[in-house]
């Protein structure tokens, strides 16, 4: 694989990771008041 | 005196409706669609134009389908009809427009459970170590087209084997509507999904530490294999082609356009978020696609078969790719029987999650429009899909399936997205919209998005709807390709597509009247 694939696949799992954690964080991080 | 409607069902938990909409995107195209679009369209630079079209067309319309169902689902309605309804209530021609929303899903049903159960047969054969004994390419097609029904070989003398799976795939998704949005499809997709995002690991982990296996050949190594897949070919940028296949792919996978997330989102309370749900359910299935998709069917491929076949296996389409390459390449590997189990059962339980899913619009619309309880909904729509089901088994080589999948599959798709985008955006209005939007949000959307879903989303729709339109539409339209032995079997099933639309616009026009009967004999 050459360069430019490893910027273009890293770039997009690390995206797709990124945004992931971004929403589960903020679903189970989400405070409960009652 | 009229009895009092019983109160809707609802969701039992947020990562309950998550999961559900994330396991109705993750389908079989996850794991074989996704890999050939890459591959045949510009490789790494495929993903430049996926993920414009991720951020322009797909979250855009994956946060028009859920507010729009939490706000029909407000006024008691599961379905498109109903929900365009709310909107504009005092049109009596809007709903009608809904009815692209039940048809839509209602037709892939039809052929899609099929489909799902050669996935449980498959698993069922590798379990038992049939298929991995298999290494040769014309065997395992023999043992498909066997197993389809298309010819009587050493493997299958008849059909009966694919239809006793079918029964079970058909009477399992039947099961589980019955049992209702929070004790059948939220159990479903809380016990599947994990499931099958550990299955997908699992098999990629597997593939990724496959190296170079034949020390002959140490080009034909994993990084290479990735590399088929990801290295850019910058070029392909100046095709309008490799644009739509991008923006397509994000519109298939993301199950938006089709009715489902609408009637999902309608189980949810007025206080609900659905900016940061929806968005969550979106990452989940990136994860499925890009990540695990990405990277198990064709490296793989590619170190066993090299850089001349793949592009061949690529070409093939995405069944061969997953039921004829995908168990030559795992016979390979050792422990081919788990693996091949693995991949079978993974794509089984991505099936299950979205028919489920797929049956629960035409379930939802008897509910709520015709106050009939759920047990008989899920009875009714089991009789009638039933029947229906048996024509895709039975001419699936006279180009049923295909008619089906172009009307329900995809021309629906494009064509209710761009309706759904016009009626929120403009005829809902965008300062109403973006107020929904945010009604009981976690996240703020960007303001930049107000811009994106009035003018970008309804535009980038138009002008794929009319691309798509010309390129497949008109050919597909006037049986083009149709061989003239089909061409009775596919003018039927058009034929019976047309009388579904129109018996279903006619249940929205007695639903309607009986609402108003109602309504008039209270006031009275």
């Amino acid at each position: 694989m050459n360069f430019s694939g490893w910027v273009l696949l890293v770039l997009s799992w690390s995206g797709i990771i990124a945004l992931a954690s971004f929403c589960f964080y903020k679903i189970f991080s989400k405070k409960v008041v009652k | 005196m009229r009895q009092l409607k019983a109160k809707r069902e609802s969701w039992g938990s947020r990562l309950g409706i998550i999961m559900a909409v994330a396991g109705s995107a993750v389908g079989l195209g996850n794991f074989l669609r996704f890999p050939v679009q890459a591959a045949g369209n510009g490789g790494g630079a495929f993903m430049i134009p996926y993920f414009v079209a991720l951020l322009v067309l797909g979250i855009p319309l994956v946060w028009i389908e859920w507010a729009l169902g939490r706000y029909g689902g407000g006024f008691e309605h599961g379905t498109a009809p109903g929900i365009f309804h709310s909107l504009l209530q005092k049109n009596r021609f809007v709903k009608y427009f809904g009815v692209i929303g039940i048809f839509g899903p209602f037709v892939i049903y039809i052929y899609y459970t099929f489909i799902e159960s050669w996935t449980l047969g498959y698993s069922f054969y590798s379990f038992k170590g049939v298929l991995t004994q298999l290494h040769d390419q014309a065997l395992i097609q023999s043992f498909l087209r066997g197993y389809q029904g298309l010819e009587q070989n050493a493997f299958f003398s008849s059909i009966v084997p694919a239809y006793i799976f079918f029964l079970i795939a058909f009477f399992l998704n039947i099961v589980v509507i019955y049992y209702g949005i929070r004790g059948g499809i939220e159990v479903l997709c809380k016990i599947a999904l994990p499931v099958l995002f550990l299955f997908g690991i699992i098999l990629a982990v597997r593939v990724l530490t496959l190296g170079a296996p034949d020390p002959a050949k140490p080009d034909w190594n994993l990084a290479n294999g990735l590399g088929f897949l990801w290295n850019p070919d910058f070029g392909a940028l100046k095709s309008a082609k490799v644009w739509l296949a991008a923006a397509g792919q994000i519109f298939f996978t993301l199950s938006v356009g089709i009715g489902v997330i609408l009637t999902y989102a309608s189980y949810l309370s007025r206080g609900d978020d659905v900016a940061l749900s929806g968005l969550t359910a979106v990452s989940m299935n990136e994860f499925a696609e890009v990540i695990l998709g990405g990277c198990i069917v064709i490296p793989a491929a590619f170190v066993f078969f090299g850089p001349v076949d793949v592009q061949a296996i690529a070409k093939q389409g995405a069944f061969d790719l997953g039921f004829v390459t995908m168990p030559l390449i795992l016979g390979k590997i050792p422990m081919a029987s788990v693996l091949s189990f693995l991949w079978f059962t993974l794509l089984f339980l991505a099936g299950v999650t979205s028919s489920v899913s797929l049956a629960q619009p035409a379930v939802a619309f008897l509910e709520d429009e015709f106050d009939i309880s759920r047990k008989k909904a899920v009875g009714i729509f089991a009789i009638v899909s039933f029947v229906l089901c048996q024509p895709a088994i039975f001419f699936l080589s006279r180009g049923v399936v295909n008619e089906l999948d172009f009307w329900g599959g995809t021309f629906c798709l494009v064509l209710f997205g761009t309706v759904e985008a016009i009626l929120f955006a403009w005829v809902f209005g965008m300062d109403k919209a973006w107020e929904e939007i945010h009604h009981g949000a976690d996240i703020a959307v960007p303001r930049v998005y107000k811009f994106v879903i009035r003018y970008i989303t309804p535009v980038f729709l138009l002008v794929i709807l009319g691309f798509w339109f010309y390129q497949e539409g008109l050919p597909t339209i006037m049986l083009k390709g149709v061989s003239e032995a089909d061409k009775p079997f596919v003018f039927w099933t058009r034929l019976g597509l047309i009388v579904l639309f129109a018996v279903l616009a006619v249940l929205v026009k007695v639903a309607w009247r009986r609402r108003d009967k109602r309504r008039e004999k209270e006031l009275v």
